[in-house]
């Protein structure tokens, strides 16, 4: 069971510079990660929209390991602002 | 043997019928029987050259009675029922065999089968024909009126509908006022218009007609006649109470829906922060500011979806999708993100039907912020109370990896769907056929979608299943042309292929009476009549009488009987 904490998506979901909303969760920026980072960013950003704060602290190395080289968002079929998001996160994360 | 002189015409149909069927062995097996003068193929007997070799045949042979021996009649009697009338025979002299979805589709594997069955068909066929007798349509005036029953906004707009047709219209409303459900509403998707103002439109429409009567605090008590001539009564209860009679020449229900309403308990129903979507409705409509509930913020909502619709199991389960739901709650969440933009909305669906063009509104729903999340059908969400005096609810989200979650609420909203409204008694009166869902029932679902299986009653709007309000007026429009075309004609022409009684033979016993389905058998003390404009001839009053007193037009006894000797005639 993980707990949603609606503060959380105050904090980062609903920050303007993080943008996940489009995501339909589809895999293609998982398929075309050179990294092979299966969790970023398509299941992140998920815990992300909902509010699963206990997810994405658990996951923070994974966050750092990204290359922001931007291959999944170039092929991303709903425009989804991943590098974009993707700092948001490290911001997040850093500040607390 | 027989003195009439009949023509047979079997049918290629181009190949669908010729490849497994020998026609000319069914042709040559034929054209001896009793009665045959013309026995001939033909490639398409539908087409335009064979109806005129059809028609100068009968004239030139003095053909007096008419077979083919082709398709359905669902698709061509009337086709070949016009050609004898053309002819100047008359069209229930006519008999159609179908030896195409009976013989060659049915049997491609066997052609000899196929070829000997179609032999005896047709033979029956010509049996048949040698016994009918001419016929006339039986013809009704009808009355330029038409009773409404209900006044919401399908009801309000078709009576609007057919007054502008120049037909007078008596609209029979069972509460004080006018506006059914969408009157009670406020903002309605998918532009917001506002349902209270939409009704006061559609009312102000009504009192601008003079062929429009209203009656509030009223019902339908007694029905009586047919098609084209009904008789109405009326009673209004209110200051006055009195009962009115009318005559009317059709009858438009338009009665509506009931809400679901959640049993205690069900997804937590009864604890303080989980209502129904009507509920929330009313909520949302009388908000002007940030959205409040019993006095306090409402930061975090939770939408449980399908409650009331698609149910699996229990005790008469609504297994439909009530259809507008989705768009509904989608669209109260949007309205809730412009009263209280900072407020969490979380949906949890089985599926999202946002159909069509409303599929925006959930684009938009979820680009300011609401987060959707699936829930399988086995294992629905549970709501309990958490700390805080909030709400929990717990969900298996399929988008989130199958992950559990724990969603604290100040406001869980049960998107609830429609339910057949009560209205038994209405059902008893007009004898209207109801579905599997325990809505009324249309003839057909496409093609005769308001019509049903009662000759001048037509059904409209949600008494005939989930619609939305769009989609009601819409069928309130198709239900106004189709009265409208019966009752601006003037007359209704009925099939004559009705029951009828020997007076000679009948013994008044009463047995019959019981076995019309349609009222149609009226006894007094001198007589037991057939109501001509209200049989239907299904035939099952014949079988019943002991003298043998009933006989079916166009199927007597004797013809059933020729028939099934013919069927079994040695090849």
């Amino acid at each position: 069971m993980v707990q949603v904490n609606p503060g959380f998506i105050d904090q980062v979901g609903q920050a303007k510079t993080f943008n996940a909303a489009a995501c339909m969760n589809c895999g293609v920026c998982s398929a075309v990660c050179p990294m092979g980072i299966e969790l970023l960013p398509r299941k992140l950003f998920r815990y992300v929209l909902l509010g699963v704060e206990d997810k994405v602290r658990e996951n923070s190395a994974t966050i750092y390991s990204c290359l922001l080289c931007k291959m999944c968002e170039v092929n991303c079929p709903a425009g989804v602002h991943i590098a974009e998001n993707v700092r948001t996160l490290r911001y997040y994360l850093y500040k607390k | 043997m027989s003195d009439r002189r009949i023509g047979v015409y079997i049918c290629h149909c181009g190949g669908n019928i010729s490849d497994y069927v020998n026609v000319e062995t069914v042709r040559q097996a034929v054209a001896n029987e009793p009665g045959v003068v013309v026995a001939k193929t033909a490639m398409f007997s539908c087409s335009d050259a064979t109806q005129q070799e059809m028609i100068q045949d009968i004239r030139e042979q003095n053909l007096d009675g008419l077979v083919v021996a082709s398709c359905s009649p669902k698709l061509h009697l009337p086709t070949f029922r016009e050609v004898a009338r053309r002819a100047g025979l008359n069209p229930y002299r006519y008999t159609q065999v179908n030896i195409r979805e009976q013989c060659s589709w049915t049997h491609t594997n066997d052609h000899a089968g196929a070829t000997e069955k179609a032999v005896r068909l047709v033979r029956a066929g010509i049996a048949r024909t040698n016994l009918t007798d001419p016929l006339q349509p039986i013809v009704i005036d009808t009355v330029p009126a038409v009773l409404v029953v209900g006044a919401g906004i399908a009801g309000l707009r078709a009576a609007v509908g057919l007054a502008d047709l120049g037909l007078s219209v008596y609209l029979v409303e069972k509460s004080p006022n006018p506006g059914g459900r969408v009157g009670g509403l406020g903002a309605m998707y998918p532009h917001g218009k506002n349902g209270r103002q939409l009704i006061d439109r559609l009312v102000g429409e009504v009192r601008k007609r003079e062929l429009v009567t209203l009656f509030t605090n009223a019902e339908m008590v007694a029905k009586s006649g047919t098609i084209g001539s009904f008789n109405v009564k009326i009673r209004v209860g209110g200051k006055a109470p009195g009962e009115i009679s009318v005559d009317v020449g059709a009858i438009v229900v338009a009665t509506g829906f009931d809400n679901y309403q959640p049993a205690a308990g069900e997804y937590g129903y009864g604890m303080d922060g989980v209502i129904t979507l009507p509920e929330f409705k009313k909520l949302l409509d009388g908000t002007a500011g940030e959205l409040e509930y019993n006095g306090r913020q409402v930061k975090d909502i939770v939408y449980i979806y399908c409650v009331g619709s698609r149910q699996q199991g229990g005790e008469n389960p609504n297994k439909y999708c009530s259809r507008y739901c989705c768009n509904a709650a989608v669209h109260a969440s949007l309205q809730v993100s412009e009263k209280s933009p900072r407020a969490h909305q979380f949906h949890l669906y089985r599926d999202v039907r946002t159909y069509g063009k409303y599929e925006l509104m959930y684009n938009e729903a979820r680009e300011k912020g609401a987060v959707f999340c699936a829930f399988g059908r086995d294992e629905p969400p549970g709501v309990a109370s958490g700390p805080d005096g909030k709400l929990v609810v717990t969900v298996r989200d399929l988008l989130t990896y199958g992950e559990e979650l724990a969603i604290p609420a100040d406001l869980v909203v049960l998107v609830t769907g429609m339910v057949p409204a009560a209205n038994s008694g209405l059902t008893e009166l007009l004898k209207l056929p109801l579905g599997q869902d325990r809505f009324f029932n249309e003839i057909h679902p496409k093609l005769r979608p308001v019509e049903t299986m009662v000759d001048g009653v037509f059904i409209c709007g949600t008494c005939q299943g989930p619609k939305n309000s769009s989609e009601s007026v819409a069928s309130a429009l198709a239900a106004v042309s189709q009265g409208a075309s019966i009752l601006k004609k003037g007359y209704v022409e009925l099939e004559p292929l009705i029951a009828e009684v020997d007076p000679q033979a009948c013994d008044l016993c009463g047995d019959c009476l019981n076995t019309c389905p349609y009222s149609a058998i009226e006894q007094d003390t001198a007589a037991i009549r057939i109501n001509s404009a209200q049989c239907k001839g299904c035939g099952g009053c014949a079988p019943v009488c002991p003298k043998g007193a009933i006989n079916l037009k166009g199927y007597t006894d004797s013809q059933v009987k020729s028939m099934i000797d013919a069927l079994l005639k040695e090849i």
